[in-house]
This record gives structure tokens, sequence and C-alpha cells, in this order.
């Protein structure tokens, strides 16, 4: 199915279909499967509509987020997973000298997010 | 690098020594026997929390690879939480399928478990409720003499423990002790929005446990994702029986940077970050209120470790598995968000502790295969690494013990 952002994200829209995962888990496999030159054009785009799209979101109850504003509360915690890669460490699309991240998994009490 | 001098923590404790220590409990299959039946057999161990199983019939297998057990946590209609060994009375299967491989949860309807093999039923309680075809057993039989084999279990701050011994030696307020009282009454019950991360490490238990023990790996390890805490010292030493505690203090946090500073200001849930909210510690946590307090890191003998700060708490668990495997978990805790953008916001903090989780489990299996090298007999331990010191005295007098 394919993801169609609210018209005044259009700029976000070339980063959709990557992005707007239910998961961490899907979220960092993504970001490991990135160049360094992806995460940072994706980073630089997400960040300008950051705002708008948390202010967005939080006209939903916690939780109960519909549609289109699903899609971009999806790409704002994809903007969470790679920021730290973007702000510290210079765009490794990995954690450096980390444990291997696909040995860590993670249990969030079956919650998607 | 301390703000304010201070007398080393090893001249308050001179029992503890200032030799290196040994590097053969990190590699002895016998020394790791020992710890299983003299410590781990015996000794009170934190397997959940109160809220996991928050109703009725709910339940919580907990896989315990050293003992070859696994245990039923189960919370009974009037509200106990009771523990058994999960293994039917009748031929010995599990009467809760473990789906969930270390962990697996679940809601028991009416409280009542059935075991998929012959349909035996047991109560929250253990009793056991139903034999189908009871009148084919013999009169030898008794159902009376039959329920499930209980654990020994109690409750401290919401963390359920049990204690494999069929008479335990102390009871858990025993067994605390001091510690009890050090960090009871903060509000682990209000932030219990849990973010959890495992993995199977090929390294010792312990190797674990002293990764998370010392900040002494902070400005190194962390150089990625905790550049501002490099600055840092460790004071409130506090030894308690076997438990122990210490804090950690910082200068500075995090440089602030687009996303980073978006989060805090939303909601602010990292160690390396400045949290607004104001909020009540135990007396003698941060006992001085200092500002540049971060969290206190303390040790639950034997392998859990709980990190409080302010409005946000971490814990981590080492299980034994062998000699050289341990099952490793991360738990993350916040209040729980009220807002969409407060759920972004934590989400950002647990993503850069996952991060720096990530750093710290690094080393792990670097060190247990450096170390089975046997180019080195001991390890070097400075006044920082204090808490890594005692549990080498207090697990050493236990397995050489009786």
């Amino acid at each position: 199915m394919s993801i169609t952002l609210p018209t005044e994200f259009a700029e976000l829209q070339p980063f959709a279909e990557r992005w707007a995962r239910a998961t961490e888990y899907e979220r960092a496999a993504e970001r490991r499967g990135c160049t360094s030159a992806q995460l940072r054009s994706f980073y630089d785009v997400a960040i300008k509509h950051l705002p708008q799209i948390l202010a967005r979101v939080d006209r939903h109850p916690l939780n109960e987020i519909q549609g289109e504003d699903l899609h971009l509360f999806r790409i704002a915690l994809s903007l969470a997973e790679i920021a730290p890669h973007v702000e510290f460490y210079d765009c490794d699309p990995h954690v450096p000298f980390a444990f291997r991240e696909d040995r860590m998994l993670g249990f969030h009490s079956g919650r998607a997010d | 690098m301390s703000a304010v001098p201070r007398t080393s923590f090893l001249s308050r404790y001179p029992e503890l020594g200032t030799a290196p220590i040994p590097v053969r409990p990190y590699l002895s299959n016998d020394y790791y026997a020992a710890e299983v039946e003299k410590i781990f057999k015996r000794d009170w161990l934190c397997v959940g929390r109160v809220e996991e199983i928050p109703k009725p019939g709910d339940f919580k297998v907990k896989r315990l690879e050293f003992a070859h057990t696994s245990v039923i946590l189960i919370r009974a209609k009037e509200g106990s939480i009771n523990a058994f060994h999960n293994v039917c009375r009748h031929r010995g299967n599990k009467v809760i399928t473990e789906t969930g491989g270390d962990e697996t949860t679940g809601n028991k309807k009416a409280a009542v478990m059935s075991c998929r093999f012959h349909g035996w039923v047991y109560s929250a309680k253990g009793e056991l409720l139903q034999v189908p075809h009871e009148n084919k057993f013999p009169p030898c039989f008794n159902k009376s003499e039959n329920g499930l084999v209980p654990i020994h279990v109690d409750v401290w701050e919401g963390f359920i423990c049990i204690n494999l011994a069929q008479r335990p030696s102390r009871t858990l307020p025993e067994f605390l002790g001091g510690l009890s009282e050090h960090l009871g009454g903060y509000p682990f019950h209000t932030m219990t929005h849990v973010h959890t991360y495992y993995a199977h490490i090929n390294c010792n238990w312990k190797i674990g446990m002293d990764a998370f023990s010392e900040a002494y790996h902070v400005p190194t390890i962390h150089a990625g994702s905790f550049p501002g805490l490099t600055d840092y010292w460790q004071d409130d030493c506090e030894l308690y029986g076997e438990h122990r505690s210490i804090a950690f203090y910082s200068r500075d946090m995090n440089p602030p940077t687009p996303v980073g500073t978006a989060a805090n200001n939303i909601f602010g849930a990292s160690i390396a970050l400045k949290r607004s909210e104001p909020f009540q510690l135990p007396k003698t946590v941060n006992p001085q209120r200092h500002k540049n307090w971060g969290f206190e890191q303390t040790t639950m003998f034997p392998n859990f470790l709980i990190h409080v700060a302010e409005g946000l708490w971490f814990t981590h668990q080492f299980w034994p598995v062998a000699q050289n495997k341990c099952l490793w978990e991360g738990k993350y805790y916040t209040r729980k968000p009220l807002t969409n953008s407060e759920r972004w916001a934590q989400h950002y903090a647990v993503i850069l502790q996952r991060n720096a989780w990530l750093e710290d489990t690094a080393t792990m299996e670097d060190t247990q295969d450096a170390l089975l090298s046997g180019a080195v007999q001991e390890i070097h331990l400075q006044d920082d690494e204090i808490m890594l010191r005692h549990a080498f005295h207090i697990i050493n007098a236990r397995v050489e013990g009786a």
C-alpha cells in the first residue's frame, strides 16, 4: 500500500515509503540499510517539519493517531531513531563501536512503537 | 576530576584491600557451578515488576536457565502474587508453554492454569483443581497433595522477588537490609512506561555486571552517545551487606542538538539531558541535593542493577547461563506519556540510551575472549571501581564458603 502524506508535507513524501514504519525494529533496520548521505538528506527535511508533525499528532488522543497523521508520527519516530547518528556519530548508519545491533532485541510490552 | 576532594572509597572500606582481582571467577566452570548452587539457588532474585501482572489471572513465566527451571508468577483472584515451578504434577510437562522464550506473559481466564498435555487444572494458588478421569488413578494418588511446587515469593517496592531455596535462610527484608531504606520511597510505581531490551551475550555474567558498575568507562565507551558526560565524578558510595550503591555526578550534559533539544523541551527523559520537572528523591539519594547529580546506581545482590534518576529509572540484569554465557536484560522506565508528542520525546531518550547500551555491551564478549587467552591472571581496579571489588569479595566468600 502506498503511503500518502498531507499536501503541506509534500517535501517529506519521497521519504515516506522508507521511514513511515510502525516499529523501532523496522526503523533501526532501515537506518542500517542507508548510506550516510541518505540519513543526512532525510534528517535535513524531517527536522524542518518536526514542530508541525508534533502539533498535528497532539490533536489525537494518546496512541490513537489515525490516517495520514500516523504516517507523519512514524516519520517523526524515524527522525528520533536517526538523530544520534546525524547529531553525534558523523552520519555513521551504525552505532559506532557497538555490540552487533541485530543481536540486541527490543520488547516493549507488545506496543508497536 | 572530582568537584570536591573526598577521601578514597577504599580508605572507608579497608576490608576490601587494594590488591588486583583474580580472573578465575570469570572463566572457571567450577566457580560458576558454585555460584549457582551457593548464591543463585539460595538468595532472593528479582524476576519482575507488579505492573507486569496487574489483574487476577495475569501471569509471567520466567525462564531461569541456570536452575534449569521456569517460574510461573501469577496473580490470584484476591490479588496476591504466587510463584511456582512450571512443572505439571502428572508427568512433568510445562503447565504453561513458553511461547515467549526467556519470558512469556499473558492472562489465564478465571485465574486457572490448564496443562495442555492431559488437561490437569491448577488454581492461581497452585491447588490441583481437576484431573480428567481422576477415578482411573490408584487410591494412593491424592489431588490435595499434588498442587504445583511453590517457590518463595515476596515483593519490595513493586519488585517481585523469588527464592529458589526450599527454606530461605533470610526473609526478603532481612536480605535487603539497609538497601531497602536507601531506595525505599523512590516512586518506581509512578514511572511504569517501560522499554525492554535483551541479548544473549557470550560472556560470564559478572563481566556484564562489572561493565555497568563503574563510570570510569563513560568518557571512552560513551564518547559517541554521551559526549557531554565526560567530566564526571562518583560519590556517595555505600555498602549494604552484599548490596552496594554509588552516585554519578556530571559537570555538563550532552550539547544541544536540534532533535535532542526538541525532545527535551517536551519531556526530559534522558540521563544526558536536563530534567526540569521537580522531583522528590529518597533522602539518602543525592543527600546534598547537588545540582550536578546525575543518577544513583545500586546493585541488589547478586545480579540486579537499579539506576534511579529524576523522572526516570532503569535496570540491568545479568542471568547466568554458563561460565561464558549470560542473558542481559535492560529496562528503561519513565512515567506514562500523556500526549503523542511526549511519547515521541520519551522515545528519543530511549533510543539514545539504547545506543549507549550497545556501546556498553560491545566490550563484554571481547573481555571474555581476551581473558580466556590466559595471558593475564589478574585485573586492576581503581578507587571508583569499588563496586566491582566489593562484588568480587562478596561472591568469592560465598563460593569458598560452605
